[in-house]
């Protein structure tokens, strides 16, 4: 009667010790790295229902599980890259695991930075193009990628540097042309472009010459076409200061440039000095004296 | 037996809640980040900036408040981290991340000024609360990567995320 | 009775005895300002009240009082006097208020007198000062004032066209994503800059270039920097400026810094900043016959001539002068109170201090301008 007493005894524990072992230890497996937005599983070993937490900064998610099934996870349920804690929780225990979720490797989008969008004409290296590479879940993607940058413009020469990203990020430096015009600064990883415009225009100007001839009672003034050292007329719009020095005064006058030249009417005073300047940059003189 | 235990763990909430000190900070020399050189007081700031982020990030994972990050986050870290907190509220669950430790290293600054990106090695503490229950803490270390630009007045954080040791 | 009521009790009591004062014998240009007709002014029974009175009116804008008491209105119409004062195109003047007036007898006799009357205007952009030279006629028992007519020249009626450059800007939305391109701000320049003492307290004089080749609107500020690298103070520029400044422009600028002396100042942060405006190339203004007059009374003084189809509201000039080295001394400026008429001369003298007019060896000056109905 005893000895069966214990018998039963030994055998309801035993019976139970598996129930008591599943709740004290239900273990975890994780992945160690997941792509992106697509699918993975988590397996649980023990019996009984807990609860499983993936937190990250990334993501938050939460799912009632049966311990000892696999819990699947659909593509793009986790598509945030980051590093996650998952933990089970089963009443009062708890197994956590770490794993990270890496950016997809195929390239979705393109933070292109190009500057300036308005630049001289013929300067060294003065265009810089920042590359951030991006994959649809708007992920940097830090695996080395390979970035092609382009830059043509109004001249057939086209430059072209290709530049592997780094920590996802790549750069160049460009040349502006000597020609002026608007040039189109391309950047590209694989089937993704993005485009900017840069507009190159003339440099400081080179050459300033005007002319003087009379005008009624006044002075007409006018310059030839001004360019800079490349060969390109300022734009319209730059400001040329005409002045006149004369015994007792000075006349001004700040002109626009039209159509390539600046032209005015001054007075008309024998033994004038008249000057011309755009800027800083000073053409030539003419010392007028009207003709008897 | 009990109540020890029970002391021990009000003591590791009350941490929490109220706060650690601040994090240990090392910074790597900058003389390599290119391709632009760094400036001190641009280096300042940026750190600077970037630590805030975190006390942000924390404050805003703690309370469930996405506006929280307007301050410090832009663009895409600041969308993503938000919609974090939207699936926190709708499971009805909050975070607090306690950062102990940061060793920065910053790798790039753009020739144009637009942008710096550091990698951080981050140390903290991160618990999970479902409802008011702690369902656990757990110390985490990751490498961060973080791209900021700059706004009128501080520099924010437009990319931030964790990657692989 | 404790101290403290008995002195609020005197307090009132002066307050309120003052106010009787100045209600019951107000000064002229109280009258002016309070406009509170005709029982409070003297009759025209001398020179100097005919004058008083007319002033008066035109305080009050009372034109159709102040037309019908001068002695020569047969000369003029009362509109010709009413855009005399006021100007017959938009102007400082028509948007001037008469802020005071001083009156000095220059010379009487029986039947006639001279008098000197400086109206003083208030406009948003300071104060000009209007002197007028009268001559004051006794007809009967009352004397009545010859005003001496300013006919402002008319445009004939033309159609002028404009073919010079106009600017527009077309900024990137809040939503455009980052990276995604703006317009680059205009690159200016400072290619000048001299900090002085003067007796109120420092001054920062200098040059701003636009060596862009689009228009920008500039403001520049400087920040005083003491030895041990914190800043003494912060001030801009404020109107010693022409803000706007199309491509290759240059402007002068002066910052004032009130009670600070520069043998504290260690080093000087300049700090211009441009952004992108719509601008138009129009209208040219020639600054004629400059003429820097000595001290004392020193002055640079000239004639502006609007040269293209446009009525200039307001126009700015703004002077920089420079000593035989060629060094920046002084940057002076006046607001032209009438408006500039295509082709028709405006003189302006824009004064500056005693002790700077004799380090002067050239100057240049520039304007700026402001159309009403225009953007630019």
């Amino acid at each position: 009667m005893k000895s069966r007493f214990t018998f039963l005894l030994v055998g309801l524990v035993l019976a139970a010790m598996p129930f008591a072992v599943a709740q004290q230890t239900g273990g975890l497996r994780l992945p160690k790295t997941v792509e992106a937005g697509s699918a993975f599983s988590i397996q649980s070993t023990g019996s009984g229902k807990a609860v499983l937490y993936i937190v990250g900064t990334g993501q938050v998610l939460r799912r009632n599980v049966q311990l000892g099934e696999t819990t699947f996870f659909a593509p793009a349920d986790l598509h945030n890259a980051g590093h996650y804690l998952a933990a089970l929780v089963e009443g009062s225990s708890t197994e956590t695991g770490a794993f990270d979720v890496i950016a997809a490797h195929q390239p979705a989008a393109l933070s292109f930075l190009a500057k300036p969008s308005r630049l001289a004409v013929d300067l060294h290296d003065g265009i810089s193009g920042v590359v951030y590479v991006f994959d649809i879940f708007r992920n940097l993607i830090l695996a080395p990628t390979q970035v092609s940058f382009q830059l043509s413009g109004v001249t057939r020469s086209v430059q072209m540097r290709t530049v592997l990203t780094h920590n996802g990020v790549a750069w160049t430096k460009m040349n502006s042309a000597a020609k002026e015009g608007v040039a189109q600064f391309v950047a590209r990883v694989g089937d993704v472009a993005s485009t900017r415009v840069i507009q190159q225009v003339p440099g400081n100007p080179c050459h300033l010459r005007m002319s003087a001839r009379p005008s009624g009672q006044r002075l007409a003034v006018e310059t030839e076409p001004v360019r800079d050292c490349s060969g390109n007329a300022l734009s319209d719009g730059t400001i040329v200061t005409f002045t006149e020095t004369y015994t007792g005064g000075e006349s001004t006058v700040d002109v626009p440039l039209k159509r390539g030249v600046a032209r005015t009417d001054m007075p008309a005073y024998s033994g004038a000095r008249i000057s011309v300047a755009t800027g800083v940059f000073i053409g030539n003189e003419i010392l007028w004296r009207k003709e008897r | 037996m009990k109540r020890p235990l029970f002391i021990v763990c009000s003591l590791f909430a009350a941490i929490f809640a109220l706060g650690s000190d601040p994090p240990a900070v090392r910074v790597e020399p900058t003389d390599s980040v290119g391709p632009r050189p760094l400036e001190k007081q641009t280096e300042t700031a940026v750190i600077r900036d970037y630590l805030q982020a975190w006390r942000s990030l924390s404050g805003a994972f703690e309370q469930n408040r996405a506006d929280l990050l307007d301050q410090d986050f832009t663009g895409a870290a600041k969308e993503k981290l938000a919609d974090t907190i939207q699936e926190q509220v709708k499971l009805g669950i909050h975070t607090r991340y306690r950062d102990s430790a940061h060793d920065l290293r910053l790798v790039f600054y753009s020739p144009e000024e637009l942008s710096v990106q550091l990698v951080d090695t981050v140390e903290y503490d991160m618990q999970i609360l479902d409802g008011q229950k702690v369902q656990t803490t757990q110390h985490v270390r990751a490498r961060y990567v973080a791209v900021l630009t700059p706004t009128e007045v501080r520099w924010k954080v437009r990319v931030f995320q964790a990657e692989p040791e | 009775m404790n101290t403290g009521r008995l002195l609020a009790i005197v307090i009132a009591a002066v307050t309120v005895a003052l106010i009787v004062v100045g209600t019951v014998w107000p000064v002229p240009s109280a009258i002016a300002m309070a406009g509170s007709g005709s029982n409070l002014l003297r009759p025209s029974s001398s020179p100097q009240a005919a004058v008083q009175n007319l002033a008066n009116e035109i305080g009050r804008q009372d034109w159709e009082k102040a037309y019908s008491s001068l002695a020569n209105k047969n000369e003029f119409t009362e509109l010709e006097f009413v855009h005399d004062l006021t100007g017959s195109y938009p102007s400082l003047r028509t948007y001037a208020t008469l802020d005071s007036y001083d009156l000095r007898p220059l010379h009487a006799s029986a039947d006639e007198a001279q008098v000197q009357l400086k109206l003083r205007w208030s406009t948003v952009v300071g104060a000009f000062l209007d002197t007028r030279d009268l001559r004051v006629v006794r007809t009967g028992d009352r004397w009545g004032v010859c005003w001496p007519i300013v006919k402002e020249p008319r445009v004939p009626p033309q159609v002028i066209p404009v073919t010079y450059l106009r600017w527009d800007v077309i900024y990137r939305g809040t939503e455009d994503d980052w990276g995604s391109q703006d317009v680059e701000a205009p690159h200016v320049r400072i290619v000048d800059m001299h900090p002085v003492d003067r007796s109120r307290g420092v001054v920062i004089m200098g040059e701003l270039l636009n060596e862009d080749v689009v228009p920008a609107f500039v403001i520049v500020r400087a920040t005083l920097l003491a030895k041990n690298g914190s800043a003494i103070a912060t001030e801009g520029s404020f109107d010693k400026i022409s803000h706007v400044l199309l491509p290759k422009q240059v402007t002068p600028f002066l910052i004032e810094f009130h009670d600070v002396a520069l043998s504290g100042v260690d080093s000087v942060l300049m700090e211009p900043s441009a952004s992108l405006i719509a601008a138009s190339a129009d209208p040219v203004i020639g600054i004629e016959d400059q003429h820097f007059n000595a001290a004392p009374g020193a002055s640079l003084s000239g004639k502006l001539v609007n040269q293209s189809g446009q009525v200039v509201t307001v126009a700015h000039v703004l002077g920089t002068f420079y000593d035989k080295n060629g060094q920046l001394v002084w940057v002076a400026d006046q607001y032209v109170d009438r408006a500039l008429l295509p082709q028709t001369p405006v003189s302006f003298a824009m004064a500056l201090p005693a002790d700077i007019a004799g380090k002067v060896s050239s100057e240049r000056a520039i304007t700026t301008t402001y159309s009403s109905g225009r953007f630019q």
